[in-house]
């Protein structure tokens, strides 16, 4: 077991020696990867509330001034037996301005102005969980639409669609933004273990001389890359944790975005770990370079 | 007539940098357990020959033997194996600074995965066969030159290898010293290790008393008699 002790003390040796080079490459390197953080992190939190507002979604179908009870009985049961309302609750045109007055109670000497009431009578439907896809929603809302007493459905489609939209362009723009920083990770701590290569070009020599197989040469680099990219990995999402433990106690101070951080969230576990597995195979992948680069000019 | 196993063996090598011949067409032999001159000028081709036998570098043409492996055909995978199996004393010793007398002897054996308790033992004994047993925790630049080159031999010799090769280890030292280690030398052949000792000084020859090979423009000039 002499031999992992000696791996695992070159590797340290090389970062100790080189300590400035050590520094400035974990932090080049977090700061790096905090930057393809923050990105995964707005997509991650974008994409979930896009897919949970996607599952609250609400239809609502707005039904004619002129309506008539019978209408309004007959339709209460087609969407009651309807396979894609899972919950049914009819809001009369009193009931509306009530809710009205409620949350918007500055507003509403606005309507007052009117004279009579405005508002139409609806009812607000919860779709059925298998039907909750955009898709299936417009086809539906396409066959209410035409049914008598209907005035107009509405459904909030576009806003999602819009925040889809979004996530998919920030997927896009994660995924760039991700490949270019990571090789510029992977390009930083490939030069810190090619100045580490050649500050110790003499052990290399001597340690072939003395029969050393190219792994056995290489395991104390590829060790100290693996080192660079986790620490680099780790600051940066800790750099990350501490910006949106900030983030989301600013937004809880703003009352109109109160209840909004309840809904942002972090990186689950797995992703963590994953960020800084990622973090340390980077590492892995610039050392490797600098040895095959160091290797093949020795030919 | 008895003729003795041949543990290094070149035959008709030929080796040149850069279209300029260091070594053109050797032959030679060297038995098990014999102990070697490689004799010639400053640039005759000794340290090339050297080289060569430790797959450090590739031969053009012929073919080169050792112990039977031909050296000049391994893949570079079996190079370290080839080294394991041979000693090497530099003129300029190539002791790592930032480690102990015993760390430097030891590496050989690291570098194989030894045991803690076989690393012990066969520095020790390394270290007592050259007579530097009592510097083992001191580093490299607190000693002597001479006792510089007994570390370096002492790490050549730690593996037990079936060749020990040196190139120039007296270009440092002084008479006395140089008197010193070509008994050393000596000693060690004497437990069976075959030696090669590569040198342009005719004072190393009168010595050593042994057979020389002498090289001159990269070619055998005093046969292998
Ligand atoms: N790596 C190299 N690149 C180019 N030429 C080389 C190289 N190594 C050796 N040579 C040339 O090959 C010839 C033989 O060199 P070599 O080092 O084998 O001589 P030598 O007998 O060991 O000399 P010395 O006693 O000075 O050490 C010389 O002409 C030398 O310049
Ligand atoms: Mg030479």
């Amino acid at each position: 077991m002499r031999w992992l002790w000696y791996l695992v003390r070159e590797a340290y040796a090389n970062l100790r020696t080189n300590r400035l080079t050590t520094v400035v490459a974990i932090l080049t390197t977090a700061f790096t990867l905090a930057c393809v953080g923050i990105f995964l992190l707005s997509y991650v939190n974008l994409r979930n509330a896009a897919n949970w507002l996607q599952e609250d979604i609400k239809i609502i179908v707005y039904l004619d001034d002129a309506v008539s009870q019978e209408e309004v009985q007959t339709l209460r049961e087609r969407l009651r037996t309807d396979r894609l309302v899972a919950a049914l609750r009819y809001i009369s045109k009193e009931e509306a301005l009530g809710e009205f007055r409620v949350q918007f109670p500055t507003d509403f000497h606005l309507l007052e102005g009117l004279g009579e009431n405005p508002l139409p009578a609806s009812f607000v439907v919860t779709p059925a969980p298998d039907f909750r896809s955009p898709e299936a929603v417009a086809r539906w809302a396409e066959r209410i639409g035409g049914m008598a007493g209907v005035a107009k459905i509405d459904y909030n489609q576009e806003w999602i669609d819009a925040l889809a939209e979004v996530v998919r362009y920030l997927e896009l723009t994660a995924i760039a933004v991700g490949s270019i920083l990571s090789a510029a990770a992977v390009t930083i701590i490939g030069n810190t273990i090619r100045l580490a290569l050649f500050a110790r070009r003499e052990e290399v020599e001597i340690l072939r001389l003395v029969g050393a197989t190219g792994a056995f040469i290489r395991i104390p680099y590829l060790l100290e890359g693996a080192v660079l990219g986790g620490a680099g990995s780790a600051l940066a999402l800790g750099m990350l944790k501490a910006g949106f433990e900030v983030f989301r106690h600013q937004i809880g101070l703003v009352g109109r975005f109160h209840g909004f951080e309840e809904l942002v969230s972090f990186f689950p576990l797995s992703v963590s770990a994953a960020f800084v597995a990622v973090g340390m195979g980077l590492g892995i992948v610039g050392s490797m370079i600098s040895l095959l680069r160091v290797g093949e000019r020795r030919r | 007539m008895f003729v003795p196993e041949a543990i290094i063996q070149l035959i008709h090598v030929s080796k040149s940098y850069d279209r300029r011949a260091a070594l053109s067409d050797v032959t030679l032999d060297i038995a098990k357990g014999e102990f070697v001159l490689l004799m010639g000028a400053s640039g005759a081709g000794k340290s090339t020959l050297l080289r060569l036998l430790i797959g450090e570098e590739r031969p053009d043409q012929g073919q080169i033997f050792v112990q039977g492996k031909n050296v000049g055909r391994l893949k570079q995978a079996e190079v370290p194996y080839l080294r394991r199996k041979i000693g090497t004393v530099f003129q300029d010793f190539r002791l790592l600074p930032n480690k102990t007398v015993f760390e430097n002897v030891s590496l050989p054996l690291i570098v194989q995965r030894a045991s803690m308790a076989d690393i012990r033992r066969k520095v020790i004994e390394a270290l007592r066969a050259v007579g530097v047993e009592h510097k083992k925790d001191q580093f490299p630049n607190s000693l002597s030159a001479g006792e510089r080159q007994r570390v370096c031999i002492a790490r050549a010799i730690v593996n037990g290898p079936v060749v020990l090769l040196a190139d120039e280890p007296t270009g440092n030292l002084d008479p006395e010293r140089t008197a010193e280690i070509i008994e050393l030398f000596k000693l060690i052949n004497a437990r069976g290790t075959t030696v090669v000792v590569a040198t342009h000084d005719p004072h190393v020859m009168t010595l050593a008393n042994r057979r020389a090979l002498t090289l001159a423009q990269g070619t055998v000039v005093q046969g292998p008699g």
